[in-house]
């Protein structure tokens, strides 16, 4: 069995870090980034009309927390991080090939899985950047009669966990999907609200072959209300095992888009 | 001289398609230009030796190492790609400091190479701006700082010239040439024979995926003045010109355009036969309106030379 030397490995991730440093920079400052910020910030908005409700209706209406659990999760784990992670995972590899970029990245001293890597950090940090602002604001939003509570807080930690931790699987698995495939995109959202979105409700093991099983099993059991069905039929993993499985999806996909972008030659050609 | 750039049966097929044939060349320190009419397989020979695409047959070697994923080679190496793309919503100095960040290099080497390759191509002024905001000039320009911003002994650039003014082009070509000065191995495909001499005197010939010819420009220039060149000139009296054209041997054919204004001249002697037609005119003061070669270009010598 070879082993990668240590120099080859750090001079690896220091190409890792150039392309991550190179692409972040550039993923801030996108036209995207500026539209895909105010998507991300719609359950902002629905907060603060909820909120604005409670206060001039004078009804008390559901606690916050209540809220913040069901319709902001729903809103996040269902759409938003979907969406982001589907143009941002798809576009590492298809944005150089659209955009006819390639040969800028691919004659630079880099090895190509490193362009994959540092851009799919990249991609992520900014995801997650947004999502993370996002989802505090409408904690607050919701919440804002009852800050001191710090029982809130944790809940508010293990969302976000769960937010990083999908973002990190689709995104992977977008990658991929941008690495292999032409209609990328197409085929992406066939994947997030087709297979992710039906898979998950099935009984038994069936719903294991979908992300959001794995990323559901970290939420607490919704058994009555409104949005209940956001955990109907969940059968959840194990927090342990289901953590395992979705650093295992991040990787593997991640090593197959490495291996498609290394091996595959694409045309530049229309 | 020892050749920087070897490339052994070097062959590439897209699938059914022909790329490249059977190409075995020694490239040496200089100006090389690689001529050939659209779709001669130019591109994908520059694209070969830069290790973007593997070869389906044969071998590339720069400095006697192999190309395929040899990083070290690549910060040896710069390419100007042919396509007219960018990352749109980079300002130039962005662009360039960003590849350069790729390549390595300190934050302060970074800013003195991109510096000094904004002010070689003259985008100094505007590198703050977007580069959709670029003219096409622009944009080529920049192409050609990316790849020699890290002071590459290889520099290979697809179709630099096109799309450029000819002001832009005599200003490229002049720093093409600096850099043959300074003993770097400078490749440069175009499909116009004109830019390709102003550049080098050495060619190598390329169509339908094979090296046709390679040599200095003279001989390159022979198998070219070999093929019958078509001219056309309008003019205020055809017939007159067309008989006084007749007695010449370097003269094979001559008939009268659709317009019956216009004189088609075929000649094998290019220089000989323009001499001859500027003197006709000036003696018989003849009002000229336009002056062509129908068939002056690069496809129809390469069908004359492989004998369509």
């Amino acid at each position: 069995m070879t082993s990668i030397p240590p120099t080859d490995f750090r001079s690896f991730l220091s190409s890792v870090g150039r392309v991550f440093a190179v692409f972040f920079r550039q993923g801030r400052k996108a036209r995207r980034t500026r539209f895909f910020f105010l998507f991300s910030f719609l359950p902002v908005a629905v907060s603060l009309v909820i909120k604005f409700n409670q206060v001039f209706s004078g009804k008390p209406g559901r606690e916050g927390g209540y809220l913040f659990t069901n319709l902001i999760m729903l809103f996040y784990l269902q759409m938003i991080i979907l969406i982001l992670a589907l143009f941002y995972g798809t576009s590492v590899c298809s944005e150089e090939l659209e955009g006819k970029t390639l040969a800028y990245l691919i004659t630079r001293p880099i090895p190509k899985a490193a362009i994959v890597l540092g851009k799919y950090a990249a991609y992520m940090a900014v995801m997650t950047g947004m999502v993370i602002l996002g989802l505090i604001f409408s904690f607050f939003v919701l919440n804002v009669d009852r800050l001191l509570d710090p029982s809130l807080y944790g809940l508010l930690g293990r969302y976000l966990g769960v937010l990083i931790l999908g973002l990190m699987a689709y995104g992977a698995f977008f990658t991929f999907l941008g690495s292999s495939l032409k209609r990328s995109i197409f085929f992406g959202l066939l994947f997030s609200f087709g297979w992710e979105n039906v898979i998950q409700y099935f009984p038994g093991s069936t719903q294991r072959l979908a992300i959001a099983h794995y990323l559901k099993s970290f939420l607490p059991a919704t058994s009555s209300g409104r949005f209940s069905f956001l955990t109907f039929r969940l059968e959840p993993t194990k927090p342990g095992l289901a953590l395992l499985m979705l650093f295992a999806i991040a990787a593997a996909f991640l090593a197959l888009a490495c291996l498609f972008f290394s091996k595959k030659e694409y045309s530049l050609e229309d | 001289m020892t050749a920087v750039i070897e490339t052994s049966k070097l062959s590439k097929w897209y699938g059914n398609v022909l790329g490249l044939s059977d190409v075995s060349l020694e490239i040496e320190p200089g100006v090389t230009g690689l001529l050939g009419p659209n779709g001669a397989g130019k591109s994908t020979f520059l694209k070969l030796i830069t290790g973007q695409i593997r070869p389906s047959i044969g071998t590339v070697r720069i400095f006697d190492q192999k190309v395929q994923n040899n990083q070290a080679l690549f910060s040896r190496i710069g390419f100007c790609p042919e396509h007219d793309s960018f990352y749109e919503e980079m300002t130039g100095w962005v662009f360039l400091t960003s590849l350069l960040k790729l390549q390595g290099f300190s934050a302060g080497e970074i800013r003195s190479r991109a510096e000094k390759a904004l002010d070689i191509v003259e985008l100094s002024a505007d590198k703050d701006r977007l580069i959709r905001a670029y003219s096409r000039g622009m944009r080529q320009r920049l192409k050609f700082a990316q790849a020699i911003a890290h002071d590459p002994e290889v520099i290979i650039l697809d179709e630099p010239l096109s799309g450029l003014d000819p002001l832009g082009k005599r200003k490229l070509i002049r720093l093409i040439k600096a850099y043959r000065e300074e003993g770097k191995t400078v490749i440069v495909s175009s499909h116009v024979l004109p830019e390709i001499e102003a550049l080098t005197r050495t060619i190598i010939l390329i169509h339908q995926g094979k090296v046709f010819a390679k040599g200095d420009i003279h001989y390159i220039r022979d198998l070219i003045e070999s093929h019958p060149h078509m001219v056309s000139i309008r003019c205020d009296n055809p017939r007159g010109l067309a008989g006084q054209l007749l007695g010449e041997d370097y003269v094979l054919k001559v008939r009268f355009g659709p317009d019956r204004r216009s004189v088609l001249v075929e000649t094998n002697n290019r220089d000989k036969f323009f001499a001859l037609l500027l003197s006709l005119l000036v003696k018989n003061q003849m009002e000229v309106e336009e002056i062509t070669s129908p068939d002056d270009n690069l496809q129809a010598v390469f069908d004359y030379l492989v004998g369509k």
